[in-house]
């Protein structure tokens, strides 16, 4: 406990010495998380906004004209006991030729020219966001289809597969310009841990000779790594926050539509940016000083 | 408490000590001596674990110096003080500092870190000298310290190589008197100089070293 003080004042001193190279490192470490975190904004809001285009998103079961009203009510049950089916709505032939009527306009005349109405009935069903995945629905199509006076089952496939992709898409790429970034974080320390143990070579062998162990020696530059990260940290999310004040409000101004539609991180998220600095640091700063030989 | 038996240590396939054995009993100060390029300096280093002896095997204080994990050499290395000419304080702190540096490193209480190296700058006299740093002392007092720094922690065996180097013969009796003050209380001390007068007529033990061979032993 008391090594550990000692070696946090030791920490404390460097830092004092070395006060330029740690503020620059400090603000490499800022800048980087800053854009990492910047895209995790950015995909957290993709994320957020596709789910919401995907609320609209369901099935329509087309029902045969010779369907009976027990097969009707049989699939209709169906339908309510399926948890992930959250909406459903009946549609019949002439609420279908309504709707037609009212949105075709002028092709009003064809839709005269039949004797009858050339409509099918149908269910919209609308699904939970969890449900949304291509495979899981397809199978959900399949086993709508087998139901006796179904005679097809329609839903965006294609539209919901690109959407798919793309949100996968979005996580990969985060995923590893977060690796990159933290690789280039963790250089960032390793660099200048490793000046400031070269520069105090002397000192170290020195501490070497006294008995001093390896821990008492590394510690120093651990905290060191430690503080720098998490001062880079908190610089980053300030930062990003300003960023993102700055940019909503002009944004509205534009579009005030958006207003409320682009998220931040929630509070209780902040400290991640100072102990993602942290950690990077930490491994940056172990890695610089290596092993130790006596 | 130092025993070596049959040491040799080689440096690119040159033997710079060659099947060295000798024993220094607790309490005893000794003098190894011999020409330049002898192997002085390198036994010295075998004794503390700078280097590791490539035959036979090196005791002190019951620790098989050769055969320690790199984990375990700062514990030998408390029981040894070190005076080494290229072993010199930082410049960066003072002389308190730089003496109180071996006692922080075991982790003693501030207090009695205080008092520790209070008592040990007196003792060679430079005390009021505490809050100088070293740039600002003589090579006889800068001496003084490092002797301070290696005693401070009250090692069992004091290891100095060449301590009067570059001092003058006045300054260096004063360095030699430090020695024997510090031996009488208990330490091991060995010194490796090829000043003879440093040794003669002293009536201690004095191993001759030369090409890296133990030549002979006398008395002083
Ligand atoms: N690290 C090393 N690598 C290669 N050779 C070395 C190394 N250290 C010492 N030597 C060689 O070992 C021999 C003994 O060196 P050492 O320093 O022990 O001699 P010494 O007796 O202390 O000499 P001096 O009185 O000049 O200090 C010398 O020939 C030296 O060149
Ligand atoms: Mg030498």
């Amino acid at each position: 406990m008391r090594t550990f003080l000692y070696c946090l004042k030791t920490a404390v001193k460097n830092l004092g010495r070395e006060k330029w190279i740690n503020i620059l490192t400090v603000l490499t470490i800022a800048v980087g998380l800053m854009i990492l975190g910047a895209f995790i904004l950015i995909t957290l809001n993709l994320d957020s906004t596709i789910k919401q285009w995907s609320r609209g998103f369901g099935l329509v079961v087309y029902l045969k004209d010779d369907i009976s009203a027990n097969e009707e009510n049989l699939m209709n049950e169906f339908f309510t006991k399926d948890s992930d089916i959250i909406e459903i709505k009946y549609i019949s032939k002439a609420l279908a030729l309504k709707e037609l009527q009212q949105t075709s306009g002028p092709m009003n005349s064809i839709l005269e020219g039949f004797k009858e109405n050339p409509l099918p009935a149908s269910f919209e069903l609308k699904l939970k966001v969890e449900a949304l995945d291509p495979i899981r629905i397809k199978l959900k199509a399949s086993q709508i289809r087998q139901l006796s006076g179904v005679d097809d089952v329609q839903y965006g496939e294609k539209w919901l597969s690109s959407l798919n992709t793309m949100t996968k898409g979005i996580k990969i790429i985060t995923a590893v310009l977060g690796s990159i970034i933290f690789v280039a974080v963790a250089f960032a320390t390793y660099s200048t841990i490793k000046i400031l143990f070269y520069r105090r070579a002397e000192e170290i062998e020195t501490l070497k000779l006294l008995g001093a162990t390896r821990s008492f020696i590394r510690l120093p530059f651990l905290l060191e790594g430690i503080f720098v990260g998490t001062c880079g940290g908190i610089i980053s999310i300030s930062g990003l926050l300003a960023v993102y004040y700055f940019t909503t409000s002009k944004i509205i101004d534009f579009l005030p539509s958006l207003k409320g539609m682009i998220m931040f991180f929630p509070p209780e998220m902040y400290p991640v940016a100072p102990l993602a600095g942290a950690v990077m640091s930490l491994v940056g700063s172990f890695l610089a000083v290596g092993k130790i030989r006596y | 408490m130092i025993q070596l038996s049959n040491v040799s240590k080689y440096y690119d396939n040159e033997a710079v000590l060659k099947d060295i054995s000798f024993f220094v009993d607790k309490g005893d100060l000794i003098y190894i001596t011999g020409p330049s390029g002898a192997g002085k300096t390198t036994l010295l280093k075998l004794i503390y674990r700078a280097e590791r002896p490539d035959e036979g095997s090196i005791h002190v204080a019951g620790w098989d110096v050769g055969e320690l994990k790199q984990s375990t050499i700062p514990y030998l290395r408390r029981n040894i003080g070190v005076v080494f000419q290229d072993f010199k304080l930082l410049f960066n702190r003072n002389v308190f500092d730089n003496v109180a540096l071996a006692l922080r490193i075991h982790g003693l209480h501030p207090d009695e870190i205080k008092e520790t190296v209070n008592e040990v700058l007196k003792d060679i006299g430079l005390r009021h000298k505490a809050h100088e740093f070293p740039q600002h002392l003589s090579g006889g007092e800068q001496q003084r310290v490092v002797i301070a720094r290696a005693m401070v922690s009250k090692p069992t065996v004091l290891l100095a190589d060449e301590p009067t180097g570059n001092l003058d013969p006045d300054t260096a009796q004063i360095i030699i008197k430090l020695f024997k003050e510090i031996n009488a209380r208990g330490t091991t001390v060995v010194i490796a100089t090829h000043h003879s007068d440093l040794f003669d007529n002293t009536g201690r033990r004095v191993i001759h070293l030369k090409g890296g061979e133990l030549i002979r032993e006398s008395i002083g």
